[in-house]
């Protein structure tokens, strides 16, 4: 229950307030009881409905004419005879609460003024505001006759109010007073209804959510198109020509008020989250009949001359929207939601007022009484401001939360980034590591190791003199040291491998006896040699000189090299006594082809007793 | 004929006695002593009373680095002159021993005579060098001198045929430019002496130069860099040269 009572509160208080201000308007209404002013409420008639012979009567003013004539068109001359004790200097007026719908008025014969022509029925409406006439102080004796002849349309509000005549300042702030009501207020209403349809309009297309399928908001389209309705309903009053003849305007003017309250149903049932329910398309339906009967309604209320169909058709809707407002209020009290509790206190004050105008202008007919709701109705209009600036500060508070999120995010994906790339270089390292222990690990099986298990069996064979195992042994560090060079070797610096291998090998020819003539050129640096194939071409050239050391027993060996176009060409030449190239290759000569292989370059070997031509071309 | 008195430094017993022992055989050479620590062999250096010509060390000793034994050597007993026992002869290690002062090296696998045959020619001037330190020295002194040419005179760069003399500040002399790139390709002192019309023992002084040279030259770039970092203090602004 604590939790109901400030909104139980709110909307006693609310209620209060409308109550109030009929109250207040009511009061407005009676206090006209001023000195100097007279007030004309019994007139000579004679009445001509359309279609029957004139009928002469007295009459007691405000004359209603749909009351009279039950919707029939026709005309009527009223006779007001009224006396002046003293005439003031000051100019005389006379205040017309309605008249119309078109009117001719004359005073002592001599035409005033006329409103719209008489003569030209479904026309001109100028029954829907108050009117001022001034009346000339030279034209007035102490006996006047006032005569006024109108024409009135069926069903359009015509007749004549009763009278006021003064000095024109009383009577024409009587006149103000009203007009200020009836017209101005209701210029303000439009204006506003206007303005909030507008703009409800345009945040209907303009706002799309597209979390869902950018899907509008039917909230903003349903107050839009009900304010929009409202602005004609209401603008109605100062329209004294309308577009449209009469009766096809006056079912306009109904249309547009069933248009209005429909899409006001509409709008309470969203802000409700009610378009949700199961009945939702059984509520739409019924408020498109709704809307649909309003035109049967006043157009059969027009046609037939029989008002009791729009009247009843409006009870009706009184009756449906009592019951809804109920439902909508009980609703709102027991869920509490400030902007469905507005807009059920909103809807209630106009049901109120809706009936109220139903009751006063359709049941007792009071032919000076003006709608109510029309002022009412601005409500909807703040309650939809409100609802707007709310969503607005709900999105902006969600739009500063999802900004820091995100960055939060941001940065966060920022982190796990900066480790996945810390990883894959770890794992980039960790591969390097593996593939250079790869390497060595086959440097060593086929140079040092390879030399050692040939020391081992040259000693176990118990064959071999300990001068050959001696030299296998230091061509396995001969080996390791080309090994170790090659890390320093610049990738196609194949002149510094040259120089090198002849550098680590220089003392194993002095031992041998061999001569070595060094027929090697300037060497430019071959780019597509990298640091791999630098090594195996290293292995090969060692390979070649090691096979003359140990198996030619050359005199003379030939270390060549020259630039070949962009490649290169090697050669290693020797004196011995050769081999036959035919038969399948040692295992030295084979590696050897396979390295060449792998790193693409050529190998050409040619022997004969007395020269053996080992050439290498890099391409 | 005069005898060089050489003192080995070497933790290696088997390897100590072997060189010790090729040492001893050679006339030209008597044995000071073989010693296997730093410390025995930092005494000997450090007792005037015993003359050393010649020290013979391996780098890495059980308490101290050879590297040190020969910057004290060079440093207490200007004429004694080093060589570094070495496994490989590899680049890396012989070029920081040069620079600490050392004139050459001695692999472990050599023949009892290349051992003393090796002394006996850097007494006699001749200092062995790799091509591929040939190559490295090369790579840093080309680097050094585009330094030099841009900032003496930036609009005449990359001219490589400038005499080196001329920067005031080169490290080799146009010839021994020369014997180096040939020696980086591969050519012996007895070619290049063929190429050049000169004798082979210019060459090898030439080389000895070098060494000498880098030694002093790694030194004075230690002062050089030690200057920049602010731990010595130059007495006038044109000393560092």
């Amino acid at each position: 229950m604590s939790r109901r009572s400030p909104h139980l509160l709110l909307l006693c208080r609310s209620l209060l307030c409308g109550v109030a201000f009929c109250l207040l308007g009511l009061a407005s209404h009676q206090a006209r009881a001023q000195e100097g002013l007279l007030e004309l409420r019994q007139a000579r008639a004679v009445i001509t409905v359309q279609g029957a012979a004139p009928v002469q009567e007295d009459v007691v003013l405000p004359y209603h004419w749909d009351r009279h004539h039950k919707g029939y068109p026709g005309d009527a001359v009223f006779e007001l005879p009224f006396s002046l004790a003293v005439i003031e200097k000051e100019p005389y007026g006379v205040y017309f609460q309605r008249i119309g719908n078109t009117a001719e008025i004359w005073l002592n014969d001599s035409l005033l003024a006329r409103f719209g022509d008489t003569g030209q029925p479904n026309t001109g409406d100028y029954a829907k505001a108050p009117q001022y006439i001034s009346l000339p102080t030279r034209l007035l004796g102490t006996q006047n006759v006032l005569r006024i002849r109108i024409h009135a349309d069926g069903g359009r509000r015509g007749g004549l109010s009763t009278l006021v005549i003064g000095p024109e300042s009383q009577a024409r702030a009587l006149y103000v007073t009203a007009f200020n009501w009836r017209v101005a207020a209701s210029m303000g209403v439009m204006i506003f209804s206007l303005l909030v349809g507008g703009i409800a309009m345009a945040l209907w297309v303009t706002q799309s959510d597209p979390v869902q399928g950018n899907r509008r908001e039917p909230v903003y389209l349903f107050a839009g198109l009900a304010e929009i309705f409202w602005a004609l309903r209401v603008g109605d009053v100062a329209i004294e020509q309308p577009l449209l003849a009469w009766p096809a305007w006056g079912v306009v003017v109904t249309v547009a008020f069933a248009g209005w309250f429909c899409c006001i149903a509409l709008f309470c049932h969203h802000v409700a989250g009610w378009h949700k329910h199961a009945s939702m398309p059984w509520v739409r339906g019924g408020l498109a009949a709704l809307f649909a009967s309003s035109l049967v309604a006043s157009t059969l209320s027009f046609s037939l001359r029989e008002p009791a169909y729009l009247t009843a058709w409006l009870g009706l809707a009184n009756v449906l929207f009592i019951i809804y407002a109920v439902v909508y209020l009980w609703g709102a009290i027991r869920r509490p939601g400030t902007e469905w509790l507005m807009v059920a206190i909103a809807g209630s004050l106009n049901v109120l007022m809706g009936v109220r105008d139903w009751v006063a202008i359709r049941i007792s007919g009071s032919y000076v009484d003006n709608t109510w709701i029309r002022y009412s109705s601005v409500l909807f209009g703040l309650v939809l401001g409100y609802i707007v600036i709310r969503r607005f500060r709900a999105v902006s508070v969600q739009a500063t939360d999802l900004m820091a999120n995100l960055s939060s995010r941001i940065a966060q994906k920022e982190q796990e980034l900066g480790q996945t790339y810390q990883k894959v270089e770890q794992l980039a390292r960790e591969q390097e590591r593996v593939s250079e222990r790869t390497r060595i690990l086959r440097d060593m099986h086929d140079g040092v190791g390879a030399h050692l298990s040939a020391a081992i069996r040259q000693l176990q064979s118990g064959k071999a003199s300990s001068e050959d195992v001696l030299q296998t042994l230091r061509y396995t560090l001969d080996q390791l040291k080309l090994s170790i060079d090659a890390m320093h070797l610049l990738p196609g610096d194949i002149s510094s491998l040259l120089a090198n291998l002849r550098y680590r090998l220089e003392p194993r020819f002095a031992a041998s006896d061999i001569e070595l003539q060094w027929v090697v050129g300037s060497l430019e640096p071959v780019a597509r040699m990298d640091d791999n194939a630098m090594r195996q071409l290293q292995f090969m050239v060692f390979e070649a000189l090691s096979n003359v050391l140990q198996h030619s027993h050359a005199t003379t060996l030939a270390i060549e090299a020259e630039m070949a176009g962009t490649g290169m060409v090697l050669r290693v030449v020797d004196n011995g006594r050769g081999f036959d190239a035919a038969l399948p290759p040692r295992k030295g000569l084979l590696s050897m082809r396979e390295r060449a292989t792998a790193i693409g370059v050529t190998v050409l070997i040619t022997s004969q007793p007395g020269r053996t031509v080992v050439e290498i071309r890099i391409p | 004929m005069p005898t060089w008195r050489v003192l080995i430094v070497e933790d290696d017993v088997p390897t100590r006695d072997f060189f010790a022992d090729s040492v001893s055989r050679c006339e030209g050479l008597t044995l000071v002593a073989g010693v296997g620590t730093f410390e025995e062999a930092r005494q000997l250096i450090a007792d005037g009373a015993q003359a050393i010509d010649i020290l013979l060390t391996d780098l890495a000793l059980p308490d101290g680095n050879g590297l040190d034994l020969i910057r004290l050597a060079g440093r207490l007993r200007p004429a004694c002159e080093s060589l570094v026992i070495s496994m490989f002869g590899d680049e890396d290690s012989v070029l920081s021993s040069v620079e600490a002062g050392a004139l050459g090296y001695i692999q472990k696998d050599f023949t009892p005579d290349n051992i003393a045959h090796t002394i006996l020619e850097m007494k006699a001037g001749a200092s062995p060098i790799s091509p591929m330190i040939a190559r490295r020295v090369l790579a840093k002194y080309r680097a050094r001198h585009l330094i030099d040419q841009m900032s003496v005179s930036p609009t005449v760069a990359g001219s490589d045929e400038v005499p080196a003399a001329e920067t005031g500040r080169a490290l080799l002399s146009t010839r021994e430019q020369e014997v180096l790139e040939l020696i980086a390709r591969g050519f012996s002192y007895a070619e290049i002496s063929k190429l050049k019309g000169v004798s082979v023992h210019t060459v090898q002084s030439h080389i000895k130069n070098l060494y000498t040279k880098l030694a002093v030259h790694s030194k004075s770039e230690a002062v050089y860099e030690a200057t920049r970092l602010g731990l010595l203090q130059p007495p006038t602004s044109v000393t560092t040269r």
